[in-house]
């Protein structure tokens, strides 16, 4: 950050952003209390951002000064009696901005009265001075566990499904991959013989699948840092024990250490408690998923061969402390690109730098890879127009980054938010799979280079 | 050549008198023949009552909660002697933001242009005097008052608030803000309270514009909802709020007061409260050593 204390270009969205984890959520419907810029802020900021109830259908009760001085908490009761009026929904969340939250509007008290004549709405405060959308993703995921699932918690008694996981991992919206990512999640937890609530997207169920979070056996992280506090509360609620992949398993090296990390922490668990995987059968899972990556790699070799002079070497990354570390150990151990100057955007939070500084130091053990915490991401560029590489380099960041990448010659491939530059709809990043996904879309730009 | 428009916000912390002090002021310059507009800067919106017979008006945030165009002619009512009076009012206590709400009212006048189209000699704002947010330092910002003057009792609550009030004005000294006219002593009845504020004024370095004493006058002409200046024009309390009256007419130059830091007010609060100790156990201090 600059010692002004502004920064440019940040790579995320203010706390209220958490409404698109409301959006992801089949048949949810988010409520803004909040100015009317701020829905059209996060519908500016990400693509397709729509669903089922976000941009333009998300009910806002524009906040504007007669709710400052008097209070908003009237224009907020008629808004939400209303929306039950013009749209279904299986679950509402009621999501603060600024100035409801500094003037202090009694939130609680107007749903509560909603709630007490049994409909599932919940509020949460999501005041841009607080936090940023990855921060606030586990306020209004916590929120709806305290205020809606917990109501279910005698049909879906705590760890009562041996076999069922709850996911966290990809921020809807935030990561442009969440849908592709999270089905594939689903699909490679589900071979192990696991059952998955996914919670978000498509592939969700719903507010059926969240009722039943209490029931799952365990709790599933796969990230450095944001989502810890969803997993710790879930652990403090129902007793639910949580595995952690620091970091998005890209490849088949990681997603391996990724399913085998999953297969070790559910044997750990014995008694009543165990999970009864069969383990012939994961391990078979695994190979086949692997012999299918390898022999896309080993059909690679001819092209690789060919255009060894012309391929990217270096690579830079500009995104968050999950995709950089996944993207590094995927593109140094099995792409051979090389990861330089690294660019953590996400504003972690300190507490959690050491441990994705040290995740990021273990990708290798004969190189050192630079990283830089910080998310004034111009700072970051201008960081990258001074350094230089031998060979041809890439640029993995957002769609702000495009014009960096054709200032220093680079290949440049699209995978962070803000993203206006591609259209992704269920292509996914993470596992075998994902991959592959990877190289075809790095090696498709660099083709495109060529007349 | 046009006259010039004195605009004086009146700060103290509540109940001290604030609302009292206000009202013979505005009182005791409209009978010296100038057209006053008294504008209560409190949620309470009970400043202007002891002008208007005890009766209560209509706000402007009243109005601007029903509509959301509001001409501000209908938020203004004439009281004793053709005062203006006006009331920001704000919303029910524990909702909304009453510092907003004082903003949008004073902008609401101001935008109107209703200080110029009334011809008025003075605006007196009546402002709660804790400046606990930014809206309540409205008046001495953006160039809205010219002098503030802020009414205190010698108890050392109150000139915590005044301290604290001057902070304010030392604050938005630099950018045009409105400086400070001086301590108006309130409830002054014994010989050591006005030592007190007399020390007090001389360390930040203000004056003392007069010293108003405990009156039942100002208790019963209240109690019938009207000033001392109209109540009891002939008593010895309406003569003390007309020379107030007269002094604050012929004040000119404000300046920036200097508050003490927090060390300086225990230290300073810590001495007098020995002094007031010695006082009542009868301790005689003098030149010589007690007998």
């Amino acid at each position: 950050m600059s010692e002004s204390g502004l920064i440019e270009q940040e790579r995320y969205t203010c706390a209220i952003g958490a409404l698109q984890s409301v959006v992801a959520i089949p048949r949810a419907l988010p409520i803004l209390h909040s100015g009317p810029g701020c829905g059209s802020m996060v519908l500016g900021f990400y693509e397709r951002a729509t669903g089922y109830a976000g941009g333009y259908t998300t009910p806002c009760t524009n906040f504007s000064e007669a709710e400052v001085v008097f209070g908003g908490v009237e224009r907020l009761h008629s808004i939400i009696d209303n929306s039950y009026k013009v749209i279904k929904s299986d679950l509402q969340v009621v999501l603060t901005g600024c100035t409801a939250d500094i003037v202090g509007d009694d939130v609680a008290s107007v749903v509560g009265e909603f709630t007490e004549r049994g409909r599932p709405l919940v509020h949460v405060e999501t005041a841009g001075f607080k936090h940023n959308n990855y921060v606030a993703h586990s306020n209004v995921v916590n929120a709806i566990i305290d205020q809606y699932v917990d109501g279910f918690v005698l049909d879906y008694l705590p760890r009562s499904d041996r076999k069922l996981v709850n996911v966290f991992a990809s921020l809807p919206y935030q990561d442009p991959f969440w849908k592709g990512n999270l089905r594939e999640y689903k699909r490679l937890l589900e071979a192990l013989g696991l059952e998955v609530n996914i919670l978000f997207g498509p592939q969700s169920d719903g507010v059926t699948e969240w009722q039943s979070i209490p029931a799952a056996n365990f709790n599933i992280l796969i990230s450095p840092w944001y989502g810890l506090p969803v997993v710790e509360r879930l652990e403090e609620k129902y007793g639910q024990p949580w595995y952690q992949f620091p970091y998005l398993p890209i490849g088949a090296n990681e997603t391996r250490r990724f399913l085998e990390g999953v297969l070790a922490f559910a044997d750990s668990l014995d008694g009543e408690q165990a999970v009864g995987l069969d383990a012939v059968r994961a391990k078979a899972f695994i190979e086949r998923e692997e012999h299918a990556f390898y022999e896309e790699i080993d059909n690679l070799a001819t092209f690789l061969l060919e255009f060894r002079y012309g391929l990217p070497n270096h690579v830079h990354v500009l995104h968050d402390a999950g995709y950089v570390l996944g993207l590094a150990r995927f593109l140094l151990h099995e792409v051979g690109i090389v990861p330089k100057e690294q660019f953590i955007v996400d504003n972690t939070p300190e507490q959690h730098q050491e441990h994705v500084r040290s995740l990021l130091a273990a990708t290798s053990e004969k190189r050192e890879i630079p990283v830089r915490f910080d998310p004034d991401a111009g700072a970051a560029q201008d960081v990258l127009r001074n350094v230089k590489h031998r060979g041809r380099g890439l640029i993995v960041g957002s769609g702000w980054d495009k014009e960096l990448a054709r200032e220093k010659g680079c290949d440049f491939l699209l995978a962070a938010a803000p993203c206006p530059y591609r259209l992704v709809m269920t292509t996914n990043y993470v596992g075998l799979s994902g991959g592959l996904r990877v190289i075809e879309d790095i090696y498709a730009t660099v083709l495109a280079s060529y007349a | 050549m046009s006259k010039q428009l004195k605009q004086i916000a009146i700060y103290g912390k509540g109940g001290i008198g604030k609302s009292t002090t206000t009202s013979n002021l505005s009182a005791a310059l409209a009978d010296m023949g100038y057209r006053v507009m008294q504008f209560g800067c409190d949620p309470k919106a009970d400043s202007t009552n002891t002008l208007r017979d005890g009766t209560y008006i209509p706000t402007v945030l009243d109005l601007l909660r029903e509509k959301k165009q509001v001409d501000a002619h209908e938020a203004i009512f004439t009281g004793y002697n053709s005062i203006y009076c006006v009331e920001a009012g704000g919303p029910a206590p524990g909702v909304g933001c009453a510092g907003r709400g004082i903003i949008t009212a004073v902008q609401l006048l101001k935008q109107q242009r209703i200080f110029e189209e009334l011809d008025l000699d003075y605006v007196i704002y009546d402002v709660l005097g804790d400046v606990v947010c930014g809206g309540f330092a409205v008046p001495i910002r953006e160039g809205i008052a010219q002098h503030v003057f802020t009414v205190s009792s010698a108890d050392f609550m109150a000139i915590y608030a005044a301290n604290n009030l001057f902070k304010g004005i030392q604050k938005y000294s630099n950018a045009g803000g409105a400086l400070l006219g001086g301590v108006i002593a309130n409830s002054i009845s014994h010989p050591f309270q006005r030592e007190i504020i007399d020390d007090f004024v001389c360390r930040t370095k203000t004056q003392v514009m007069q010293y108003v004493p405990r009156s039942i006058t100002v208790t019963q002409s209240e109690l019938s909802g009207k000033t001392t200046i109209e109540g009891a024009p002939e008593s010895e309390q309406a003569a003390v709020y007309r020379e107030l009256a007269r002094r604050i007419d012929e004040h000119t130059d404000s300046k920036t007061p200097a508050p003490l830091g927090p060390e300086q007010l225990k230290n300073w609060a810590a001495s007098w409260a020995d002094q007031l100790v010695a006082i009542e156990i009868g301790e005689v201090r003098g030149e010589k050593e007690a007998i």
